[in-house]
């Protein structure tokens, strides 16, 4: 039977999910989008798709979406619905009136990774020269924030020094704290295809993933490392490598900093990180570290893949370093088939690195104490910018709960949900005097907020996203935005409100004009990417059409050379005690995306209805727990009720659960510590105990949550970015 | 535009100072395998270019009033930031010699 459906058009765009980002082509009848499929000439996925970019694609007419802006002025009284123009009038007079009364510095800005990188860049720009001030973050201050410091220290670039298909050519690959067959299934397919062609496949997660062992991938070596030992795991796999002299020495000779990597050498290659020694604090075997490190530093070609796994730890920034310290040791950089490679994921979190949403760099991740460089984003832009570091996302909360931080924009991001230690972040949002939140659906943040600015969603709008292996690429319109405006014009008009005279024609000139201030994207423009479809920075002059591999000839720091940096092991203050003697982890499903809020409003959610725990069968036992039984989970920081299945994934004393559903209240039970460099929080080791519910609990749980505190507390959920 | 010089008087600490000193001390903790001088060296840059003056401000305070909690190591590094003199323009990679 013939489809009866046959799309009228086809758009081609870049999947909104996670990093990989796919090509497709979006089908429609008039206004409604009738199917995604993926295209064939997309350079990071090549006709490939997963289920979420596939089907999950109707949340962006879901009946929950506000098409019409709001405003209130206290948190206590209803959403009164007003114009446009009412809306921006109201924002802009409030934002300037905080300013007047505490402050420049008294108000910021926060970008998402779900939207284009010129809406990224014009919310720097909003803060930067409109509020003039550095207050100004973005999502990846929670997920991927280390990369940009440790890969910048080590190599120079806090990018993906590969492209995707260069897996290709890899001989051995090692996936650290990551499991692209479900957070990335587009690459975890091509990384599978290559593992079947014959290459060995080395796995640092606590957890047996499907990366681990499913059809077609099986791990030569899996470290199942106690969560919190990355940096002492790497740094063993380091000390075999100089002890066993396995290191490149003409590599390092040539195109590194020699005597850095004599300092390291003397730091990883002591006893104090031999396997016999760093194993069992691991709870791995010596053996396999050391076997690890031999297939590794063989090669030839030796590739890096890694995750959240990494960065979500008060050592994050150490462990990137780590990786960095490992591939220059072994000469595995400057070629295909080699790399350290970060995998990103949302859409367009490279995109929100890149384009400079950090308080303490612009686009391009040079620092905003650099008068050069302010100069040249002065002259751009037509004023005076701040030459200080602003606050980041974590201290503009902690600065709210002073008193010195009372407004902020809130671009696509839900921190009440998706930030560490809730508490805290609804106490500092009750403190702010203006919240502006511009999102597609209210979330938990908007009850806090005072002007809710309806969004588009990336099918509504025209601009770039540049994806985890540096790859910018068209998002083209494919209807209509149902608010009105695409997301770029709604921060311009705000600008504008707030007395800041800027226009532009289409999302184009908004490049043109990122272009001109940040050089590795100088090449970049519509018109190249209409023609050769996408392009990974650096685009310029001596790369026109972009570039694949990263460090070919040299690395991007002053003297040309890579770099090694000391990373000493600090074990977490997160440890696990009498009270609290399991080990809480998390991680993501295939069909699901985030905490959700897009696929869950899609049919996708029918693939994983709920998020449960994983306990291995000796912990269930010792409980007394059955696989279905309602388990609460609680660590020193508050508590959440899942249900328990037996699972072999896990070692005895670490736990697992998703967190793909609100319910799960996953970020009630998470720790508030972080990364040391960067304010990453830990989301990825919390001391838990895990105990069954009992008729009492349950009475007692909602007698409690009828508590607005304790209400409060569990509405949580982690996000990765 | 002179960081937050035109600021109108909000008193106070901006961030709480226990979280202030746990800070410090974690980035205290990463330099602790350089040398001396290098691991003053890798803290002070770091405090220069990733914390806002009024944190940096704030530290400096505590200090004068004791620096209660404080590692040695951060309170020297800290104390390098006074010398607006010696400013050096910030960097990545390993602490400079």
């Amino acid at each position: 039977m013939p489809n009866p459906r046959k799309p009228e058009k086809e758009t081609v765009t870049i999947c909104a999910y996670c990093g990989v980002g796919c090509g497709f082509k979006a089908e429609t009848i008039g206004d409604e989008i009738v199917r995604m499929t993926p295209w064939k000439e997309g350079k990071a996925n090549h006709g490939h798709s997963c289920v979420k970019g596939r089907f999950a694609y109707d949340y962006w007419c879901h009946p929950d979406r506000i098409k019409t802006p709001m405003i209130r002025s206290s948190i206590d009284e209803p959403w009164q619905e007003v114009s446009w123009e009412e809306a921006f009038a109201h924002a802009a007079k409030e934002l300037r009136r905080i300013q007047s009364t505490y402050g420049r510095s008294s108000i910021g800005g926060v970008s998402s990774s779900r939207c284009t990188n010129e809406e990224i860049f014009l919310t720097t720009k909003l803060v930067r020269a409109v509020m003039g001030n550095n207050n100004i973050d973005n999502c990846a201050r929670i997920c991927h924030s280390p990369t940009q410091f440790g890969l910048s220290a080590t190599v120079g670039a806090g990018a993906a020094s590969q492209h995707f298909d260069s897996i290709l050519q890899a001989d051995v690959i090692m996936v650290v704290g990551a499991n692209p067959t479900e957070g990335h299934p587009v690459f975890g397919s091509m990384m599978k295809r290559r593992i079947r062609e014959g290459a060995k496949l080395i796995v640092i997660d606590p957890r047996r993933t499907e990366t681990v062992e499913s059809p077609h991938c099986r791990a030569d070596i899996h470290l199942a490392l106690r969560p919190g030992t990355n940096v002492a795991i790497l740094n063993s796999i380091g000390h075999v490598i100089v002890r066993e002299n396995r290191y490149n020495e003409q590599f390092i000779k040539s195109r590194c900093e020699w005597q850095e990597f004599e300092h390291w050498a003397e730091l990883v290659g002591s006893d104090e990180y031999s396997p016999d020694r760093i194993g069992p604090i691991a709870g791995v075997d010596p053996e396999d570290i050391r076997r690890a490190a031999r297939i590794y530093s063989n090669g030839p070609n030796s590739t890096i893949y890694y995750g959240l796994g990494v960065t979500e730890h008060s050592q994050g920034s150490t462990g990137v370093m780590c990786l960095g310290n490992l591939g220059l040791s072994c000469g595995m950089f400057g070629r295909e088939g080699v790399g350290v490679n970060p995998l990103r994921g949302q859409g367009n979190v490279q995109g929100g690195s890149c384009l400079g949403s950090w308080p303490h760099v612009f686009s391009g991740y040079r620092f905003v104490t650099d008068d050069a460089t302010r100069a040249s984003f002065e002259a751009e832009w037509g004023v005076e910018l701040d030459s200080e570091p602003g606050l980041r996302l974590p201290n503009m909360f902690d600065a709210a709960l002073t008193g010195h931080f009372k407004g902020m924009y809130i671009m696509g991001e839900d921190p009440v949900q998706s930030d560490p230690n809730q508490n805290h972040i609804i106490a500092a949002l009750r403190n702010m005097e203006c919240v502006v939140i511009h999102d597609l659906f209210l979330n938990e943040t908007s009850k806090y907020a005072h002007v809710f600015l309806p969004g588009s969603s990336s099918l509504e709008k025209d601009g770039t996203f540049t994806g985890a292996e540096r790859r910018i690429g068209r998002v083209r319109q494919v209807v209509k935005p149902l608010a009105g405006y695409q997301d770029w014009e709604v921060t311009v008009k705000l600008m504008n409100a707030m007395g800041y005279d800027c226009e532009y024609a289409h999302a184009g000139e908004v490049l043109d004009e990122l272009a001109r201030v940040t050089p590795a994207y100088s090449g970049a423009s519509f018109e190249l990417l209409d023609r050769v479809g996408s392009a990974q920075w650096p685009v310029d002059t001596n790369a026109p059409e972009g570039t694949e591999v990263l460090h070919m000839e040299q690395f991007p720091r002053a003297n040309g050379l890579g770099t090694f940096m000391l990373t000493g092991f600090v074990p977490t203050r997160e440890r696990v005690s009498e009270k609290y003697p399991l080990l809480l982890t998390t991680g993501r499903i295939l069909s699901q995306y985030n905490v959700g809020t897009q696929t869950r409003r899609t049919a996708n959610s029918q693939w994983h209805p709920e998020d449960v725990l994983e306990m291995s069968a000796g912990d269930m036992q010792v409980r007394g727990l059955h696989t279905g039984d309602k388990v609460t989970v609680a660590s020193r920081f508050g508590s959440t009720q899942l249900k328990v299945v037996e699972s072999r994934r896990m070692n005895p004393g670490i736990i697992y659960t998703t967190f793909h559903h609100a319910e799960s209240k996953a970020n009630a039970v998470t720790s508030d510590l972080s990364d040391w460099a960067t304010n990453c929080p830990e989301y990825k080791v919390t001391a838990v105990e895990v105990t069954k519910v009992t008729a009492d609990d349950t009475s007692r749980t909602q007698a409690s949550t009828a508590r607005p505190e304790r209400e409060a507390a569990e509405l949580a959920v982690m996000e990765e970015a | 535009m002179a960081g937050s010089g035109d600021q109108p008087h909000v008193s106070g600490a901006v961030i709480e100072l226990e979280r202030l000193v746990e800070m410090a001390n974690q980035i205290g903790d990463f330099f602790s395998p350089y040398p001396p001088e290098r691991a003053r060296e890798g803290l002070r840059n770091h405090l220069r270019t990733y914390w806002d003056p009024r944190m940096r401000g704030a530290l400096l305070e505590h200090i004068d009033s004791g620096g209660e909690g404080l590692s040695e190591r951060v309170v020297e590094a800290a104390n390098l930031l006074r010398d607006a003199a010696a400013e050096k323009d910030g960097y990545y990679g390993p602490p400079k010699d």
